[in-house]
C-alpha cells in the first residue's frame, strides 16, 4: 500500500479501536450468555460421555466362567 | 494462557469443570469484537439471539478446530460469526452493512475514553477518520467500515463479496488515497 495512505489508515483503525471499546463499555456481555455457554459445554460434555460409552465393549461377565446351575429335577 | 494453547488444551481435556472454566475464558477473550460486528449488522432481538447461537456454535465445534495460532483461531472465530450473520440477513432480506451515524460514533469514543482518556491529537484524528468516512464513495465507506471498523480482513472482505484478495487490497487502497486527499 503506498505511504501516503498510512495517514488516514492509522486515523480509521484508531477511530475502529476506540469504538469497537466503547460499545464493548456501553454493553457488557449478559451473564446469562455465560451461562449459556457452560451449560452447552456440559451438554456437549455428556454427548461425548455417551459416546464412549456406547464405544467401548461390553465388560466380560464374571460369572462367564461359572457352571451352569444343575438343572433342577 | 495464550488463546491457542487454551483452545489446544480444551480439546485435550477430560474434566467437565476445566472445560467450562477454558471455555468461559476463551468467549471472554473474544466476545466483545464479535458482539460488536453482530449488533453492529443486525438490530435487536435478532442480535442477541444470533451472538447466542454463535457462542454455541463456536464452543461446540472448539473440538474440531485444527489451526495451531490465534490469527487462524480469530479468523475461524469470525468465519462462523460471519455465517450466523448472513443467514439472518438472508432472513431478513437484507444484505446492507450499515455505519453508524455521527452522533453514535461519537457516543461510543466518549465511552471508550472512559477507560483510555483521549488526547487532544486523538480528537483531532478521530474526527478526520469520522470526515472520511461521512464523505467517502458510499463504496469505499462500506469497505472502510467493514475493514477498519468491524475489523474484516482482505481474504474475509473478499469471501463476503465474491472478489480476489488482489482485488480488495486495490480498492481499499485506492479508497484510503481518497481519504487522504480528504483529510490533507
Amino acid at each position: 500500500m503506498p505511504s501516503d495512505h498510512t495517514d488516514a489508515e492509522r486515523k480509521l483503525k484508531k477511530l475502529g479501536e476506540r469504538l469497537r471499546d466503547g460499545w464493548a463499555k456501553q454493553n457488557p456481555l449478559p451473564q446469562q450468555s455465560i451461562d449459556t455457554v457452560r451449560q452447552t459445554v456440559r451438554e456437549e460434555w455428556q454427548r461425548e460421555q455417551a459416546m464412549k460409552r456406547e464405544k467401548r465393549p461390553p465388560a466380560p461377565s464374571k460369572s462367564r466362567d461359572r457352571q451352569p446351575p444343575e438343572p433342577e429335577r | 494462557m495464550d488463546l491457542i494453547k487454551r483452545v489446544k488444551t480444551y480439546r485435550l481435556t477430560p474434566a467437565l469443570d476445566e472445560r467450562q472454566r477454558l471455555a468461559e475464558s476463551i468467549v471472554l477473550e473474544i466476545e466483545k469484537p464479535l458482539r460488536f460486528f453482530v449488533f453492529n449488522l443486525l438490530a435487536l432481538p435478532a442480535a442477541a439471539d444470533v451472538f447466542q447461537e454463535t457462542l454455541k456454535a463456536i464452543v461446540v465445534s472448539l473440538p474440531t478446530f485444527k489451526g495451531e495460532s490465534d490469527k487462524e483461531f480469530w479468523g475461524w472465530c469470525k468465519g462462523i460469526v460471519r455465517n450466523k450473520v448472513k443467514d439472518q440477513l438472508r432472513k431478513q432480506m437484507s444484505d446492507r452493512l450499515q455505519p453508524m451515524e455521527p452522533e453514535q460514533l461519537w457516543q461510543l469514543v466518549d465511552s471508550s475514553a472512559q477507560s483510555t482518556p483521549l488526547s487532544a491529537a486523538d480528537r483531532i484524528d478521530l474526527e478526520d477518520a469520522m470526515k472520511i468516512l461521512a464523505q467517502a464513495r458510499p463504496e469505499c465507506v462500506e469497505f472502510l467500515w467493514q475493514h477498519f471498523v468491524l475489523g474484516l480482513d482482505y481474504s474475509e472482505l473478499a469471501q463476503e463479496r465474491n472478489l480476489t484478495y488482489d482485488s480488495v487490497r486495490m480498492k481499499i487502497g485506492r479508497c484510503l488515497g481518497e481519504a487522504q486527499a480528504l483529510v490533507a
